[in-house]
């Protein structure tokens, strides 16, 4: 079923951060929202989950820092438990262990806190979380920029091969092309609370249309910089 | 020249920094790259001096390294300021220890290479984007006029284009003004651009140390080649045509 939304918007201190946008994300979809930091990427993606789930979608959420979904207090246990009962699930251990394969965090062990696993551990835990409820949606804002890179490119592949037998959308916020590029097939540039161009990804590479979307595209490569 | 000497460091009894040796001739820049916990910033703490050393030598210019006096520039950009002060009393703050001064034309100039109004410097960290605190601190380093500059993480708080627009900055006033950089970085893509040679550390060593055209094209160390493929799998880096 594609997911629709319009007139989102978002003021903050009198100040229209985001404007009326509209979207429609095709089932599988893999889109790329980019643009610089300020310009509204992750306003859009929490007005996005916020109207879907209104909507009575399933949309989940991934946040950049595993320390902004972990409650450093609590065993991995209790957030697995707090995560299943939030969507109405009783606990099934083998959807756990299914998820818990396919991320490669099988050797975890719940009974520790988040502090007893390591980052990449705790950030495919959390990416794990996400995938309970089977959504529609995964929201991934800045996935990766708290990990390090060896970790961040294993968790993308083991989370892109999870998502490739389903029909759950992708949208990834990102200030970084070059991360988008290679992953979504949709782009959508952001500036000043607006969506300036939403195209397919290797159209707008291959001719930007606005300032933005062509500054973003000309510093993609650290190898290949305009100046 | 920074050099570094069989250099280690310990926290307790656990071995952080083991059998360090590295040179990094003045002028050039030597990229640091390696996973969180690898000993990336108690190497820059140990260059620095605030971190005591087990054994080993670390001199610059063949005379010990608290000589050269070296600047660093941190990662988080408001947080590497005193938040009540201005900018400017920050910035200047290197030089009132020593008892020196700067022009205001000399300031303004260094402003204008940063891209930097010199107004901006008489507001607070808060007041300011991260991007231009950042360039701030860069400023901070520069007006100390050490020969050598650490810079730790110096981009992971800024958006990609900022990210290289800054780099691109750094690069133009080493070229300018001489000084030798030693850049700790978690990012490929920016040590393969803007450094003469890579260092890897992992786990408190030196996995290697290769000139960085010859590690982008082939690291020597397994690990060396984790860490490109995944700079190519993030997009970090990409094969130019």
């Amino acid at each position: 079923m594609t997911l629709s939304v319009s007139g989102l918007s978002a003021v903050r201190s009198g100040r229209t951060i985001l404007f009326p946008t509209s979207l429609e994300i095709e089932p599988g979809a893999r889109i790329g929202l980019v643009g610089a930091s300020g310009s509204g990427k992750s306003t859009l993606g929490h007005a996005l989950i916020d109207t879907l789930r209104a909507q009575g979608s399933c949309v989940a959420h991934v946040p950049q820092s595993p320390d902004e979904a972990l409650d450093p207090l609590r065993r991995m246990a209790f957030h697995w438990r707090e995560a299943e009962t939030a969507l109405g699930l009783p606990h099934d251990a083998d959807r756990q262990q299914a998820l818990f394969r396919a991320l490669k965090i099988e050797t975890g062990d719940l009974r520790k806190r988040p502090w007893g696993w390591s980052r990449g551990m705790q950030q495919r835990f959390v990416i794990a979380m996400a995938l309970i409820g089977a959504p529609n949606l995964l929201v991934m804002d800045e996935p990766t920029s708290a990990l390090d890179p060896i970790v961040a490119a294993r968790t993308m592949v083991l989370l892109e091969d999870y998502l490739a037998a389903r029909d759950t959308a992708l949208v990834l916020i990102t200030h970084d092309l070059g991360l988008a590029a290679g992953r979504v097939t949709r782009l959508l540039v952001m500036n000043a609370g607006r969506i300036i161009e939403d195209r397919p990804t290797s159209e707008l590479l291959a001719a930007p249309r606005t300032t933005q979307a062509a500054s973003l595209c000309a510093h993609r490569n650290w190898l290949a910089l305009p100046c | 020249m920074l050099r570094l000497s069989d250099v280690n460091v310990k926290f307790g009894k656990t071995p952080v920094l083991r059998d360090v040796s590295m040179t990094l001739p003045a002028g050039q820049t030597l990229a640091v790259v390696g996973e969180s916990g690898a000993g990336k910033s108690t190497l820059i703490a140990t260059i620095l001096g605030l971190t005591k050393l087990d054994k080993g030598l670390i001199t610059w210019a063949n005379v010990p390294i608290k000589a050269c006096r070296p600047s660093l520039v941190m990662q988080e950009p408001r947080a590497a300021f005193n938040p009540v002060l201005s900018l400017r009393r920050s910035i200047l703050e290197p030089l009132s220890a020593k008892r020196e001064v700067i022009s205001e034309t000399r300031l303004g100039q260094l402003c204008d290479r940063l891209e930097l109004p010199l107004e901006m410097l008489d507001r607070k960290p808060r007041e300011v984007s991260i991007g231009q605190a950042q360039r701030a601190g860069i400023l901070r380093a520069l007006i100390a006029g050490s020969p050598l500059i650490l810079f730790d993480e110096p981009l992971s708080a800024l958006d990609a284009v900022t990210q290289k627009h800054t780099a691109q900055l750094i690069a133009d006033l080493q070229t300018e003004l001489g000084f030798a950089a030693l850049i700790v970085t978690h990012d490929l893509g920016y040590a393969a651009a803007f450094s003469d040679d890579i260092a890897v550390l992992r786990e408190g060593r030196i996995e290697e140390l290769t000139p960085t055209p010859a590690f982008v094209q082939n690291p020597q160390s397994d690990y060396g080649q984790e860490l490109r493929a995944a700079a190519f799998a993030l997009g970090a880096l990409e094969y130019v045509a």
